[in-house]
């Protein structure tokens, strides 16, 4: 059925139907292990610098790198390799599921989607 | 300074490298069928993620960003970053839905999501703007190389090397050659860690990886030569380091030539995998970046040297001097300038070519000839191409920054602008024609107030920095779009149902 009112209509914030809200569930809790780990280390290593100046940050080597190398250059980038992973880990699983309900109970055709 | 010496085997490894690349093209121009036959599998993906990357290394990547850890250390991890994490947005916000409209272009998206032939131009003129001010980037690498290569100044550089990019791109085109992404990709990722790990063997640090290896460069840098490296903050302020973070990342969601890999690729499951390989391969030239920055620095300390603070070529070109400085043969220094022209020429001419396409079809016939042929707008994607590479030849002539600097700069008008008008169009239905108009428009002033009124109004140049101000300028235009389309009419129920149904999945599963 066609929507014809906008207050009908749906946004991040307002998902609907339950394969939306699920979807809509996942994607921010990627967004929030995305953003307290970008925002975190910087914050934690600029406490570092201003609680402790640079006599800790000096001695703070991991992986042969300073720790704030290591955290923005090394860990930060694998970090978004594991969130993407994990979403496309869920969005495959999603999309399986999806696919068997609507073959069993033909809640509603798939049209122009190829998954 | 240009030492006035042609090197003829880098020369030779330049000119062997785009030979490969053209043959290859002209192979893999009969294969398609083949390529086809991939899809679905993991040597699929993977292929697909080295097309993801190899779209994406430019000469920002290959040479401006080890130039800008030599000049700023730690603040260059902001582009590592940014670079990096905006792939985390465009895959879980837009990735899967942008398929769904169907659409291959930046302002074929905006003209049928929002209704409006006016949103659509301005989204062309937009993406136009970007293109001009990234290939600035991509020129003034190329100068540099060309400028080592022929031992020539840096002005008659510029030109040498638009006259190249235009004879590739027209013998390319000529013969009917087609990019081979997973080569070029293959090809880059070669010519920038071998060298690399040739540098950490000849100084005894760990070389297998040498991307952790060179952490003891930055030991023997602060134990021996008392180079500050462990105050991040000390030169800049956290709002300084995140802002810059958080525009290049919605810039990556927002710049149209990315955006437009998703069309690409037949099956959306792969589209996403393929996300997920791209951002691992582009990641492999992001973790040995740094290393470049900091060698050279180690190099020029051991031979008393000083550090070349303000010459922002010396420090575009660092990956070259520590080549040079670190005792590599002239063939692995070669490698790096075939790697560094290659990433500069392929993104150059794929976006000063989708530029010219939507002058053509997205300009050309709605505002200077309504009644235009296919032929005319054909003649005029190739007249506009050559319009634009003699813009940005002009342009690179006087630089505002250094290559990552410059290509930061079109991240944040790109995530002033499309990113914003993408977000809402997928995730909020009710955004309509009058809000994405204005919004863009409230993009493009925010981008460019710190270039022209920067001075004269400080507080804009600290909210908005050049290279740092979408972090705040994406919300507000945003803002600036919510609030314009709830005073407007609504867009067409027909668009609506259209985002509700086909583009999200509502079902009560």
């Amino acid at each position: 059925m066609e929507q014809t009112s906008p207050k009908k209509d749906l946004s991040f914030f307002n998902p609907r139907g339950a394969t939306m809200r699920s979807e809509v569930r996942v994607i921010k809790l990627i967004l929030s292990g995305w953003l307290i780990a970008i925002v975190g280390f910087q914050v934690f290593a600029y406490l570092l610098e201003s609680s402790y100046s640079e006599l800790l940050l000096t001695d703070l080597i991991f992986i042969n790198l300073p720790i704030q190398f290591w955290l923005s250059g090394q860990l930060l980038p694998l970090w978004f390799i594991i969130l993407c992973v994990l979403f496309n880990v869920w969005m495959d699983r999603h999309s399986e599921q999806s696919h068997e309900e609507s073959l069993r109970f033909r809640i509603k055709p798939i049209d122009g989607e190829d998954e | 300074m240009p030492d006035g010496v042609i090197h003829l085997i880098p020369l030779a490894i330049v000119v062997g490298m785009f030979a490969l690349f053209m043959f290859s093209g002209l192979r893999n121009r009969s294969r398609q069928a083949t390529d086809y036959r991939l899809r679905g599998t993991y040597t699929g993906r993977i292929g697909i993620g080295a097309g993801i990357a190899s779209n994406w290394m430019s000469a920002a990547s290959f040479l401006g960003l080890a130039g800008v850890f030599y000049l700023k250390g730690y603040f260059a991890m902001a582009y590592v970053v940014g670079w990096t994490g905006g792939y985390v947005l465009l895959l879980v916000l837009m990735a899967t839905q942008i398929r769904r409209f169907g659409k291959f272009t930046a302002p074929d998206f905006v003209g049928f999501r929002y209704e409006s032939g006016t949103a659509r131009t301005l989204a062309a003129l937009i993406s136009i703007i970007i293109t001009l001010v990234y290939c600035v980037a991509q020129f003034r690498g190329i100068a540099l190389l060309v400028s080592w290569l022929f031992g020539i100044d840096y002005i008659p550089a510029v030109v040498v090397g638009t006259s190249l990019l235009v004879s590739y791109v027209v013998i390319s085109g000529a013969m009917g050659a087609t990019r081979n992404q997973k080569l070029q990709y293959f090809v880059l990722i070669i010519t920038f860690i071998l060298p690399l790990m040739m540098l950490t063997r000849k100084l005894g640090y760990f070389w297998i990886l040498p991307q952790f290896g060179y952490g003891a460069a930055i030991g023997e840098l602060q134990q021996q030569f008392g180079f500050n490296w462990s105050e991040p903050f000390a030169d800049t302020t956290l709002y300084q380091w995140l802002a810059l973070c958080f525009t290049l990342m919605f810039g990556t969601a927002g710049l149209p030539h990315v955006l437009s890999r998703f069309y690409m690729v037949p099956n959306i499951r792969d589209a996403r995998w393929g996300v997920v390989w791209g951002l691992f391969f582009i990641a492999l030239i992001y973790w040995s970046a740094p290393a470049y920055g900091v060698l050279a620095r180690l190099f020029e300390a051991r031979n008393g040297l000083a550090l070349a603070a303000g010459s922002s070529d010396a420090a575009d070109r660092i990956v070259l001097t520590a080549a040079s400085l670190g005792g590599l043969p002239v063939w692995a220094v070669g490698l790096l300038v075939a790697g560094g022209m290659s990433a500069a020429f392929s993104t150059s001419a794929g976006l000063l070519m989708a530029g010219s396409a939507s002058f053509s079809f997205d300009i050309y016939p709605r505002l200077i000839r309504p009644n235009a042929s296919e032929s005319d707008k054909v003649f005029a994607a190739k007249g506009f191409f050559l319009i634009m590479a003699l813009a940005v030849m002009v342009l690179a002539f006087r630089p505002w920054g250094l290559i990552a600097e410059i290509a930061a700069f079109a991240f944040a008008i790109a995530g002033n602008t499309i990113f914003p008008v993408f977000l809402l169009g997928i995730w909020w239905p009710r955004a309509n024609a009058t809000g994405v108009i204005c919004g863009m428009l409230t993009g493009l002033a925010i981008s460019f107030a710190p270039l022209f009124i920067g001075e004269s109004v400080p507080i804009l140049s600290q909210l908005f920095p050049l290279t740092s101000s979408a972090c705040i300028g994406a919300p507000v235009v945003m803002f600036v779009i919510i609030v314009m389309s709830l005073f407007t009419a609504p867009p067409s129920a027909a668009i609506r149902h259209f985002v509700n149904r086909n583009v999200h999945d509502c079902s009560e599963s």
